[in-house]
């Protein structure tokens, strides 16, 4: 099964279309299972539902031979946490599908690093889709540990600095008192 | 005696919130609640913490941060965090400014989407954030102020 997803917030006909026709000149011969958005486009080709939640998200993932989807990091994040093969086309601003063009900086760069394939037009689709057969990505380790042990340290100093503001406080009252 | 700090987690539906629960070690048992945009993200929320939605909004509909903006401001007031965390979007943004002004620290987390500078976010809230990282240690460079600590994915 190949799992296509836009992500949680836009509808991205431009890939769900490119799918869609994929399966239909059976470039994809594997059964697609989509997460399209709030879309009016009705896929002809796969099975479709506009969300998902995380839980059924994560499974579908899990189960997929790989994953196509939107270039976004939520999408990009799960597919690498499942070390699963995944291609992504960028939204571009230019087709009104985002606000700039940050996921096409970010798919040219994971796919520099060996992370992901990237179709950036419709047209490419088809190469991408028999590179991805033999396409072995680059196991990619999260730091997340390391940024939270950053966050918590401030958070510490934080609480240290007003425990001692607090305690200066109590001891000038005290002198106050005398 | 100030024990718990009230921590705001604030990130707009999407890969933002995924990031934020990421880091859900440096938060998880405190005193913390969700601002986001979506009720599609909140029940993978609600087992942390309260969670408020706010409309989602972004540069190009000006009108929707307004009411954005209003969401956020009856949360500061009904909310009182010591802090707020953020990894983006608008949301972030809005959340640390009105944060900041009733006296918060702001933390904010620039996304991995963000390879080649800080977001718009990133750049608005920089001037009066306590504390801003980015994933990419390019970006870290061309800012000051800005630390790299690693990549939440």
């Amino acid at each position: 099964m190949i799992f296509l997803t836009v992500g949680t917030v836009l509808p991205f006909d431009r890939l769900v279309r490119a799918v869609d026709q994929a399966i239909e000149t059976r470039l994809i011969t594997r059964p697609v299972f989509a997460q399209i958005g709030q879309t009016a486009l009705r896929p002809r080709n796969m099975e479709w539902v506009a969300t998902l939640e995380k839980s059924a998200f994560d499974r579908k993932v899990a189960e997929a031979d790989f994953v196509i989807g939107h270039a976004g990091m939520g999408s990009v994040m799960i597919a690498l946490q499942h070390r699963k093969r995944l291609l992504v086309m960028p939204r571009m601003r230019q087709y009104g599908e985002h606000v700039n063009d940050h996921q096409v900086a970010d798919a040219r760069r994971f796919a520099e690093l060996g992370y992901v394939l990237v179709a950036y037009e419709s047209a490419e689709l088809p190469s991408r889709l028999r590179q991805i057969e033999s396409f072995i990505p680059v196991p990619r380790r999260s730091q997340a540990d390391q940024v939270a042990q950053r966050i918590a340290r401030f958070l510490q100093e934080m609480e240290g600095s007003l425990l001692r503001k607090h305690n200066s406080f109590c001891l000038g009252d005290l002198r106050g008192l005398r | 005696m100030p024990r718990n700090l009230r921590v705001c987690l604030a990130a707009s539906a999407g890969g933002h919130i995924s990031e934020l629960l990421q880091l859900e070690s440096c938060w998880r048992g405190r005193d913390c609640f969700f601002v986001t945009t979506s009720r599609v993200v909140e029940g993978q929320l609600t087992r942390f913490g309260r969670v408020y939605t706010v409309p989602e909004s972004n540069r190009q509909h000006p009108v929707r941060v307004l009411g954005t903006l209003v969401g956020c401001l009856r949360i500061v007031f009904a909310e009182r965090p010591a802090v707020v965390l953020s990894t983006g979007a608008a949301v972030g943004c809005l959340m640390a400014l009105l944060g900041k002004l009733a006296g918060a620290r702001i933390i904010w987390i620039d996304s991995i989407a963000n390879v080649e500078r800080l977001s718009l976010s990133g750049r608005l809230v920089r001037p009066f954030a306590d504390l801003i990282l980015t994933q990419w240690p390019e970006v870290a460079q061309q800012y000051d102020g800005v630390e790299y600590a690693g990549h939440v994915l």
